[in-house]
Order: structure tokens, then sequence, then C-alpha cells
């Protein structure tokens, strides 16, 4: 389990992660989602101790990740793929670290046939590809079989294959009833790896709720409507809890009211439809207006700040 | 499209006893990391080869069986100020070798990244820099030891082969000067990990370092009037030279003190890399 508490962190005048309070619990894959810049991978450099908080705590596991007595089993992190030493091969790089909680070449061989390196584990790591580095990085996270495990953009450049891998890796963890953080900034992933979520923008907790949530509450239906006579609908379809909006002449965006009954109403008074459409928004377009709102009050802010200098 | 990559993931049937983190086990780690990079034992053999074979040569040239100054009318026995600095020539070259070992070693982690690799399963920090500290020191003492006396015995033999003056090791002084060189040389590298660590740069450890051993001496005893001598025997390489040369000058520190010296410099620097470590977002 991952708490973090009122989790600071400012580069001069600069919040990049600005009272952060969550938490990560085990046994589901959390997500934490947010576009690039909105303070995840701070976040996850201070939960592991990297980076020194302004204010705030992180506890993992029940207490301060500090004071672990053997960290590597504790909490298995990938920050980032290519943070290797490109000299070294991937077995001894696994061995290496291995050694800091006693993990020997039993367990370091295991990890490479399990992460599909097993063939190139001898080779120096400095001929991996993005997606072979992400491999040997979920390996390293991996080495203490620890409870907790994070993982900063696992699927960056793993290929279709490697990402259908990961996801699987993913719940398998879960599962066994480990605590799985894992970071993107794309809701598409998200949405088919995760089942809690916490959404961040400009270094703030947005949402922090079950993806079934987050899906029901975002997904509110709009219908679109072309037709000749778009103007008259218009004013028939107005209501209370009705929104009718048009972006160009002839055509109409309706929430608050199904399809049908839009039909319905047009038949009525013998109006011409050229299209009727349900329009689903995606996850990826709901996420991002609830991040694009917290980057516009940035960029506002800044304005302001300039204005004053 | 492998098969393994197919398998469903199997974390479970290896599950692992793990160890608590201990100094000792940080330092086995930095130990395999130590020797499973090949530019380290690249950069030792150089560091032995240029500390013997220049050392070697230095002799044969100084006893006129390999005759490097045809023409220019100078007796044998040039070279050096006295048979010991003529057999440990090599250390000029050496010093080099060694703190830009000492400097990658330090440095090369936060070049690649790998530093938080590292400090995230050493949150503690500080026995990531008695691991590298530790295992450089095992590694580089023996070569460096083994290097003064190879130098110093053959040097002696082929000056003595020669004809020209030589010293025995139980002559006064001799044996200091020779395993003190062997200490300056550890001692140096030492001082190239914590700027390693100091400046996260391996080019900037290295810049530092001899710019400070070397340049900086040179410079100012070339630059400043005498008076300044007084400062100028406590810079590292001036004290180094007064407890690695059998006939010291004025101008340096006695042998005792130039080491107390050369250690303070050498603590200095490890003390930087453990503020540097502990307080710095990584």
């Amino acid at each position: 389990m991952i708490e973090v508490r009122n989790l600071t962190k400012r580069y001069g005048d600069v919040p990049a992660v600005d009272d952060m309070s969550f938490t990560v619990q085990p046994g589901i894959v959390t997500g934490f989602l947010g576009p690039n810049g909105a303070g995840k991978s701070t976040t996850m450099r201070m939960i592991l101790g990297l980076d020194r908080p302004t204010s705030g705590t992180a506890i993992i596991n029940g207490r301060p990740y500090l004071e672990s007595a053997w960290p590597l089993a504790e909490i298995g992190a990938l920050l980032e793929a290519r943070a290797i030493d490109k000299g070294r091969s991937a077995r001894n790089h696994l061995l290496a670290l291995g050694a800091t909680i006693g993990v020997g070449s039993a367990r370091v061989d295991h990890l490479l046939e399990l992460v599909g390196l097993a063939e190139v584990g001898s080779t120096s790591a400095g001929g991996f590809s993005l997606g072979m580095g992400q491999r040997l990085g979920i390996a390293t996270a991996l080495l203490g079989d620890p409870q907790t495990v994070m993982l900063d953009e696992p699927v960056n450049g793993l290929d279709p294959d490697g990402i259908r891998w990961i996801r699987t890796l993913l719940g398998e963890l879960a599962d066994e009833g480990r605590t799985v953080f894992v970071s993107s900034h794309l809701m598409s992933e998200m949405e088919m790896t995760a089942e809690h979520l916490i959404v961040v923008g400009r270094g703030r907790v947005l949402a922090d709720m079950a993806m079934a949530d987050f899906i029901a509450a975002s997904s509110q239906n709009t219908v679109r409507v072309s037709s000749p006579d778009a103007g008259r609908l218009h004013n028939l379809l107005a209501g209370p809890g009705v929104t009718v909006s048009s972006n160009d002449p002839g055509h109409l965006e309706i929430s608050g009211m199904p399809a049908a009954q839009v039909g319905e109403i047009a038949a009525s008074e013998g109006l011409v439809l050229h299209e009727l459409v349900d329009v689903a928004p995606s996850l990826e377009e709901a996420f991002m207006k609830l991040t694009s709102d917290a980057v516009e009050h940035h960029g506002s802010t800044e304005t302001n700040g300039m204005r004053a200098a | 499209m492998s098969a393994e990559t197919l398998n469903p993931p199997d974390i479970r049937t290896s599950a692992v006893a793990a160890a608590r983190t201990t100094t000792p086990r940080v330092i086995r780690s930095e130990w395999v990391k130590l020797r499973t990079l090949r530019s380290t034992w690249l950069t030792i053999g150089g560091m032995l080869f240029a500390l013997t074979a220049f050392g070697l040569i230095s002799a044969l040239t100084a006893s006129g069986q390999v005759d490097a100054t045809a023409g220019q009318g100078r007796p044998p026995g040039f070279i050096g100020t006295d048979p010991v600095s003529t057999v440990l020539a090599g250390a000029t070259f050496a010093v080099l070798i060694v703190a830009v070992l000492g400097a990658i070693i330090g440095a090369r982690e936060y070049s690649t990244g790998m530093i938080r690799t590292t400090l995230a399963a050493v949150p503690k920090r500080l026995p990531v820099l008695w691991g590298k500290l530790t295992t450089f020191v095992v590694l580089i003492a023996p070569v460096a030891l083994v290097g003064v006396l190879v130098s110093f015995f053959g040097g002696m033999a082929i000056l003595d082969a020669g004809g020209a003056a030589t010293v025995a090791w139980s002559d006064d002084g001799v044996a200091g000067a020779v395993l003190g060189m062997a200490a300056y040389l550890v001692g140096l590298g030492v001082i190239g990990l914590g700027m390693g660590i100091l400046l996260r740069s391996t080019a900037g450890g290295i810049g530092t370092v001899l710019g400070a051993v070397l340049f900086v001496p040179t410079l100012a005893s070339a630059l400043l009037p005498d008076s300044w001598d007084d400062i100028l025997k406590y810079l590292p390489s001036n004290a180094g030279q007064s407890f690695t040369s059998l006939n010291p000058s004025d101008t340096l520190l006695s042998p005792g003190v130039g080491m107390a010296v050369f250690a303070a410099w050498v603590l200095l620097t490890i003390v930087g890399a453990v503020v540097a470590l502990k307080h710095r977002d990584a």
C-alpha cells in the first residue's frame, strides 16, 4: 500500500507537485493518469525518496521507505527504462541490484526468462531497444518479489505484443494481492489495465475514483442532428435539463435528451432530418477535458505573473 | 514473437526470501558493478603498464642502456633527481589514469541515470558511497603496490646493471617513498571518485582532479612570487610530493606532515561527497 499525504514539491516558486494526497490500495491495479508535466514522475520519485518533498510524506507498506529493511523487496519500481549502464549486461545489472537484498543468479535467470530477455541477458545492455529496456526495468522491479510495484509509463516503447504482456502481468500481480501503481498519459491505456484511477493535472489530484465510476461520470451522451430545419428544431427541443448548441448552420448538438425523443419531436412537426446520431464521448475526451481545465488555469496564472513582473 | 512473451507471467513460483540491505551487501553490489565493466579492467591494466613500463624505460635511459640523450652531451642519470624518482617516473602517468578511473567510477551512474535505480534500491544512500570507496580501494591498492614494487626492484636492477647510482630498500626513507607513492595513487583515485560524485559529471570530475593536481601547482609556482611557497606546499600534489620522493626540498612539507595534509584533502573530498549524496535530489 502507498499512502501519499499532502505531498508538495516546489522548484523555486513553481509547484511541480501541489499538496497531493491519495492512497494506493493492494489487490487492484491503480492508474496514475495525467498529461506530461502533471507531476506523476516527481511524485513517484518522492515516494522512492529520490527527490525530497518540500512538504508532506509518502508511506510505503506502513512506513517511510527510508526505514525499510529490504527496500527492493518493499517496492519494485520502474522509473526510466534507460537508467541502466550500457556497458553492463542485463544479467549483471540484475545481479548487482539483487546483491543488495541477497538475491542471486537463480532468481535473476528466472526473471530474465519471465520478461523474455533470457537470450540476450548476457549481451551488453547498450544495444537494447527501448522496449527491451522496459522489460529489463520490469525485471528489476520484480527482483525482490515486492509487495508493492510502481511503474512509470511501462508500455512506452513496447510493441502491441509487449503491451498485452504488461497488461497481463499487472493483472496477475494485483490478483496476487500486491499493490500495483502504474502511470500513463494515455487514457486508452489506463482503460485497459486499471481498476482505480488517480487523475492529476498541474501537480494536483483532479479525480480519485474507481474506473467504473469515472466511466459512468464521463459518459453523458450527446445527440448530433443535421437538418435543413435546424433553426426550428432548436426551439422545439429547448427545455429544462436539455442543452442545445450549434456550431455551424444546419447542425445541432443536444445533451439531456435521447436520440429517439429528438427523432419523434422532429417527426411530429414534419421536419426533415439528414442525420441523427448518438455520440458517446470517449474516456480520452473526458480525461482531456478534466486535465485541460487545469492546464488553462495554470496558463492564466502565468500571464498574471508576467503582468505583475 | 517469442514463446516466453506469451506465457502467463508466473512470479510466485520463485518467491524469494529477501535479506536485509546491509552495508556489506551494498559493498557486494558495488563490487558486481565494478567488476562487470570492461573499462575497469582496461584502466587498471593501463595504470599498471604506465607505472612499470615508464619506470623501467626511465631506468634504462638513466643507466645509459638506452641512449635517449644522444648528441645532447648530457650524462646518464639526468631523468630523476634521485634513483627513486627515476624508477617511479611512470607515476606521472599512473596518477592521471587513476584519477580518471576514480572520477569515472564516481560519476558514471549519474551520466547514465543508473544512480536513480541504485538509490531506489538503497534509499539510505551512504552505503552506496562506502561500497564504491571500499571496492575501488580494495581493487586499486594491490595494483598500485605491485606497480611501485616492480618499478622499484626492476628499475634498481637495471640502474645497477648500467652502473648508475642506486639505493637499497632498507636505505633511509626509501621504503617510505615507494610505499608512499602507492598510497598517493590510491588517495588521488579516491579524490577523483569523490569529485565524480560531487560534480555528477565524468568530465567535470576528471577536469577538477587533473586541474588541481597538475595545472594549478605548476601554474601557481611559475606565476606567483616565492613568498607564496608556504601556501603552495599544502596543495594536494605538493603535499604528495613530500612523501613520495627521497630528497624533499625546502619548498615541501616534511614527509609526515605532507602525508597528513594529503590525507586531509582525501577526507575533505569524501566529506563533500557524503554531504552531496545525502542531501541532493537524485
